[in-house]
């Protein structure tokens, strides 16, 4: 890998910050589509109240400006300059977390999640996962292969922090996520699979001990065990999951057409411009439409691995990898959730869900991903 | 492993998790998408039902006797009342209705979520402007027109018709019925509840996750529900009710003159004497027994249920004589005997028992006893305790106990001597058709419209006023049921054993042709002495005695014909007795069963399948009968074998038989139409709104019996002479006035007993009252069935009423005239 690596350098090592065309259009189209699903799913509900109904897809739309902004301005940053200022972003991000549990987080449904900054709200869980990926991602790449215990063990806590403050919240779907995450980026990272085997048992050992020590809150029990049968339980939980489960059910081969949802437009389902968002899309454009979004996500994760594998750096690549089990992990939870495969656990759909934070963090994120793969021939500052 | 590789390994993972989205997807969208499009479309409409009008009914002669009218209702949606606004609506509406708002928060309950609730029927217009004025305060409130039931003619034909009220669990298992509907629940309301039901209307709006409605989908407006057209004719119903309720009036007067008459003329200390007379000489007739009857328990005894055999020593307790009458049981405002009150009394309160001389009865305390409410009343300051259905005074029976709770107690305050009810059935001989039809205490069904109120149900539910006592009443036929034996012995040339001076030919005369061969068995005496005491040997040797309703009067010397017109017990027991003395002989014919198989044959013992709801079948006893009973150990017989008494106290109508009114008047229109026995029916046709007919409901032959015209003639002329024949007709004083056309007039009087008391204590006797009446009687055109349960003297109280209606038939509304007692004869 190395010897390709440098033979690449020697070849490219001239040619300028170039723009993977590839994964900036994916982003853009994900994008877009998500705008339009957004204006669909609340234009008929704000119409029918006398409101402007195009008064949810500005604000979204806002922050997809702002999003792409800073995905710009993160490919812009070198990852080798950021390197350093992992210890401190990532300090940076727990103090939120604190902050949310106590009397400044807001509430909304049944948990904290939430922070009033001015006229801003602000999800300090986005920021937190980014900041962990890089924090793990510096501490492997500083690491000796094969992967000390020592080194597992720091990654771990690095992690466990900010995973057990946002379970706190509670937030059981984002805590699944660092999860997830630390495993993808130990795997890549070098650990042993004496160590992932550990790990993994943990994991599971430590999520039967949150159920059997009643760590984990009634509803979210409700939640998690409701999607198994959603006939037996009458819960707001159930109901969205089983709304949705018919709108996209009902969508068909093609789709009912834009505008012409009737689940969605006619409000059956709830949520549906954040958490449901993918429920516009399979009612109103079916199976071939949800085809066409899984495959824009799946490009999105097939260059995010590219990009991966042609980093410059160690640290890069981690990251990279961070950002894309990070990414992956939120499609395959969200979307299974509107079809009743996994339990609804409140993760967003990147770039389509409505939301400020999210959008904003993950366009950050690829930012990153982008940036690594302008500077893949950069010579490497170590 | 190299980067390169785990990075694939993670790719991998990757697009397997995505490609499980995609299987999914395919599944739901491709493979089911049917199913799921099947659900989306039903959640987003929504379908509000509009209820149909009843169908109506009519008489034979196109007058409505049910119909509908449009009212407003109060419904409420629940699909548009958010679930905190429910407790508000709920006590908002209780004020507006004054009810208590728990009625209207159970109504508008969980369960009930999106139906609408109508919570209040038949309001006015300017309730209704109240409520859509405003609409905040009654959030999901709305007023719409809902067809409610009528009936114009109020109590007429109240039986045949019957009522309407809110489903049963039985009702609910249809699938066009809902627990808002009303279903018919007695009457053809209800065996035609299907016809009468209609079909819904529908209106379905496409609504939104709100349930707000979006847009009309589709509209289909109710459809009414089929007319019914009654055989009844309202204004022969109409005479029919009145008569019994002339009748009852009647019996009632002279239930009570007659115990006046106890009270006043005679004094206790005669009647005392006279029943110690009476006693002594039935003891001193029960040695002449004994020696006579060696074994009562023979297979071939008769029950002794007649016969005092009771032996020394000979005592009358004056107040068993006197029985309740000198302390007073209930009557009403004017006086009469009433056959139950019910009277409520609150813990610590004090009740009116109503009598000549009111009593007080107090509460005074209600305490628990092993499980059991008992309750300390006290009457005139003494204290009883009772529990449930037990009798505050338990010698004389008049007040029983219906419930204890912990501050209440119920009494009933009985007369067990007061004529209790009077039950008529009009009927074609032709072809069934029932022109009247009814039974007194009736009600008017309106009441059911709006449900019926606590003292609605106390004052007719305690009388059974809603019971059709016409086809549900099951009675003794008496005296009435001697029609079969007499046709069993025309038809089988079967007589009884020869008491008198010589047998004579059946129907002597010279019209009887080629028909009347003169052979020894086929005879009938004109000399068959009717004495009023029936002694017969058994065949063990011993000997029984009945006595007759005349005893100790005599009938004197009479044929077949003479024994009906005169209703003579001996002739129809000897005849009983004779099939049961020859049961085992080489004839081929079960004589046995000979009697009950005539009476089956006419429809007896079984229900006849009339349009009516919960018809009763009667009973026509035998030994198979008497042995089930026996074995399931019913308590409804003795112990001991079957015997010829039990035979012969069928040929009489009495023992175990039972029929209902309209059994008695089909089975004589089978013997008097010539053997046909018509399915009655009360709906002649069924017609859609336009006046269409869509089903007739014909004339329905059940079965057919080869009677000999002979047999029908002759039946029919006796029956003409119980009216007619001045010397020994039963029936004769009760038609002396009926004026003319009294010829073409038969019938035959019973008197059922129900308590048979002995003759000094007569006034403790309780008679059911029977008479049925044919006419015109060369050519039925109706046959007339009349029962007054515990009315008393069948020619005495029930021929009259009959008569009424007879002469209304045969003569027209101004050839009736007023009701008077006829005679006390059987």
């Amino acid at each position: 890998m190395r010897t390709r690596e440098r033979a690449a350098s020697v070849r490219m090592i001239d040619e300028p910050l170039k723009p993977d065309l590839v994964l900036v259009l994916t982003y853009l189209a994900l994008s877009a589509i998500g705008l339009l699903m957004v204006y669909s799913a609340t234009a008929p509900g704000l119409e029918a109240v006398g409101r402007d109904p195009a008064t949810e897809l500005r604000s979204q739309a806002i922050f997809v400006v702002i999003g792409f902004i800073v995905f710009v301005a993160m490919s812009m940053v070198d990852l080798v300059e950021l390197k350093g200022f992992t210890g401190p972003i990532y300090l940076a991000s727990i103090v939120p977390l604190v902050m949310v549990l106590t009397a400044l987080g807001d509430s909304e449904g049944l948990a904290q999640r939430w922070i009033q900054l001015g006229p801003i709200q602000f999800q300090p869980s986005e920021l937190a996962k980014i900041a962990a990926i890089l924090m793990v991602a510096s501490l492997l790449a500083q690491a000796e292969l094969p992967l000390k215990w020592d080194t597992v063990a720091r990654v771990v806590i690095v992690v466990g922090i900010p995973a057990l403050l946002i379970f706190r919240q509670p937030d059981l779907g984002t805590t699944l996520v660092f999860a997830f995450v630390l495993l993808s980026m130990l795997f890549v990272g070098g650990a042993t699979m004496r160590q992932l085997g550990f790990l993994f048992v943990a994991t599971v050992v430590g999520t039967v001990g949150i159920f059997q020590l009643n760590m984990i809150k009634a509803y979210q029990i409700t939640r998690l065990t409701a999607f198994i049968d959603p006939g037996s339980s009458s819960l707001d939980a159930t109901y969205n999951q089983v709304q949705s489960e018919i709108a996209i059910g009902s969508g068909g081969l093609f789709g009912k057409g834009l505008f012409e949802g009737t689940q969605t437009n006619l409000q059956f389902v709830p949520v549906q411009s954040t958490d449901f968002i993918f429920t516009a899309v399979g009612e109103q454009f079916g199976f071939v439409g949800s085809l066409v979004v899984i495959a824009l996500f799946g490009l999105l994760l097939f260059r995010l691995l590219i990009i991966a594998t042609s980093a410059r750096s160690r640290f890069a690549f981690l990251v990279t990898i961070g950002i894309a089990a990070m990414l992956a992990f939120h499609i395959f939870v969200n979307i299974g959730m509107t079809i009743r495969i996994m339990p609804v656990t409140g993760l967003p759909l990147p770039f389509m869900s409505a939301g400020g934070t999210v959008f904003v963090a993950l366009s950050a994120s690829i930012g990153f991903a982008h940036s690594a793969w302008i500077r893949r021939n950069s010579p490497v500052g170590e | 492993m190299t980067n390169t590789m785990r990075v694939g390994v993670v790719g991998i993972v990757f697009a397997t998790l995505l490609a499980v989205l995609g299987i999914r997807l395919w599944t739901m969208q491709v493979s089911e998408v049917y199913a799921y499009e099947a659900l989306a479309a039903k959640q987003q409409v929504r379908v509000v039902t509009t209820p149909a009008p009843r169908g109506d009914i009519y008489d034979t002669n196109g007058v409505k006797l049910a119909g509908t009218r449009s009212a407003l209702a109060i419904v409420v949606d629940l699909a548009l009342v958010d679930i905190e606004e429910i407790d508000l609506l709920a006590e908002n509406l209780a004020a507006f209705l004054n009810e208590p708002a728990s009625d209207i928060v159970e109504q508008l309950s969980a369960e009930n979520r999106g139906a609408q609730i109508t919570v209040a029927r038949d309001i006015t217009d300017s309730q209704a402007t109240f409520l859509l004025e405003r609409r905040e305060d009654f959030p999901g409130v709305t007023v719409i027109p809902q067809p409610i039931r009528t009936y114009p003619l109020g109590e007429l034909a109240a039986h045949v018709l019957g009522y309407i009220g809110r489903p049963n669990d039985e009702d609910l298992e249809r699938k066009d019925v809902d627990g808002n509907d009303f279903v018919g629940r007695a009457g053809v309301e209800k065996s035609y509840d299907v016809q009468l039901q209609g079909i819904e209307g529908i209106v379905q709006y496409r609504v939104d996750a709100k349930r707000k409605v979006l847009s009309l989908v589709g509209e289909e407006a109710p459809t009414a529900g089929r007319s019914l057209i009654l055989t009844i004719d309202s204004k022969v119903q109409e005479r029919l009710q009145e008569s019994l309720r002339l009748g009852l009036t009647q019996a009632r007067r002279l239930e009570m003159d007659e115990r006046a008459k106890v009270l006043t003329e005679r004094s206790r200390s005669d009647r005392v004497a006279e029943a110690l007379v009476e006693a002594r000489l039935e003891a001193a007739e029960a040695p002449d027994d004994s020696t006579e009857t060696t074994s009562t328990t023979s297979d071939v005894g008769v029950d002794d249920n007649d016969v005092a055999s009771e032996p020394e020593p000979i005592t009358v307790d004056p107040a068993e004589v006197l029985g309740p009458l000198d302390t007073g049981l209930p009557i009403d405002a004017d006086g009469m005997c009433v056959p139950v009150q019910r009277l409520t009394i609150r813990l610590g309160g004090e009740g009116v028992l109503s009598g000549i001389e009111p009593r007080f009865v107090r509460l005074d305390s209600v305490a628990e006893m092993d499980g059991e409410l008992v309750a300390t009343v006290s009457i005139s300051g003494t204290k009883t305790a009772v529990k449930v259905n037990g009798w505050v005074d338990k010698a004389r029976r008049v007040l029983q106990v219906l419930a204890v709770s912990e501050d209440e107690i119920i009494l009933l305050h009985k007369d067990p001597w007061c004529p209790v009810r009077a039950t008529g059935v009009v009927l074609d001989p032709n072809d069934g058709s029932i022109i009247a039809m009814s039974s007194f205490p009736t009600y008017d069904p309106t009441v059911f419209v709006d449900g019926l109120s606590a003292e609605q149900w106390a004052s007719l539910g305690t009388v059974s006023a809603f019971q059709n006592f016409a086809v549900q009443g099951q009675y003794a036929p008496a005296s009435t049921f001697k029609v079969v034996p007499y046709v069993l012995a025309l038809e089988e040339n079967f007589y009884p054993m020869d008491r008198g001076a010589g047998d004579k030919i059946v129907g002597e005369g010279a019209d009887q042709g080629a028909e009347s061969e003169p052979v020894a068995l086929q005879s009938d005496t004109d000399e068959y002495f009717c004495g009023g005491e029936f002694k017969f040997a058994l065949n063990d040797g011993t000997f029984q005695r009945k006595r007759d309703w005349k005893w100790p009067g005599s009938h004197g010397l009479l044929d077949l014909h003479g024994a009906l017109a005169a209703s003579c017990d001996l002739y129809f027991w000897d005849i009983a007795l004779r099939l049961w003395q020859e049961r085992a002989d080489d004839s081929g014919l079960d004589k046995e069963n000979l009697l009950q198989g005539w009476a089956r044959s006419f429809g007896f013992g079984a229900a006849t399948g009339i349009d009516l709801p919960f018809e009763k079948d009667g009973l026509i006893p035998d030994k198979a009968w008497f042995k089930e009973e026996q074995r399931k150990e019913t308590g409804r017989v003795r112990q001991g074998p079957w015997v010829g008494g039990d035979l012969m106290d069928i040929a009489v109508g009495q023992g175990a038989t039972l029929v209902t009114p309209l059994q008695l008047a089909n089975g004589f229109a089978a013997m008097v139409n010539g053997g046909t026995v018509w399915q009655p029916r009360v709906v002649a046709r069924v017609v859609d709104s336009d006046g269409g007919v869509i089903d007739e409901n014909p004339r329905l032959a059940l079965s057919t019996i080869d009677l000999s015209p002979r047999t029908v003639r002759m039946l029919r002329d006796d029956l003409q002479q119980v009216v007619n024949d001045q010397d020994r007709g039963t029936a004769r004083v009760a038609f002396a006035g009926f004026g003319a056309n009294v010829d073409l007039v038969g019938g035959k009087t019973g008197t059922g007993e129900v308590i048979k008391a002995p003759k000094a204590e007569h006034f403790r006797q309780v008679d059911d009252a029977l008479f049925v009446g044919v006419a015109p009687i060369d050519n039925p055109k109706w046959v007339v069935s009349v029962i007054i349960e515990r009315g008393g003297g069948g020619g005495l109280v029930a021929a009259p009423v009959a008569r009424q209606v007879l002469q209304y038939l045969v003569n027209g509304p101004e050839g009736v005239t007023e009701l008077a007692p006829g005679s006390e004869e059987d």
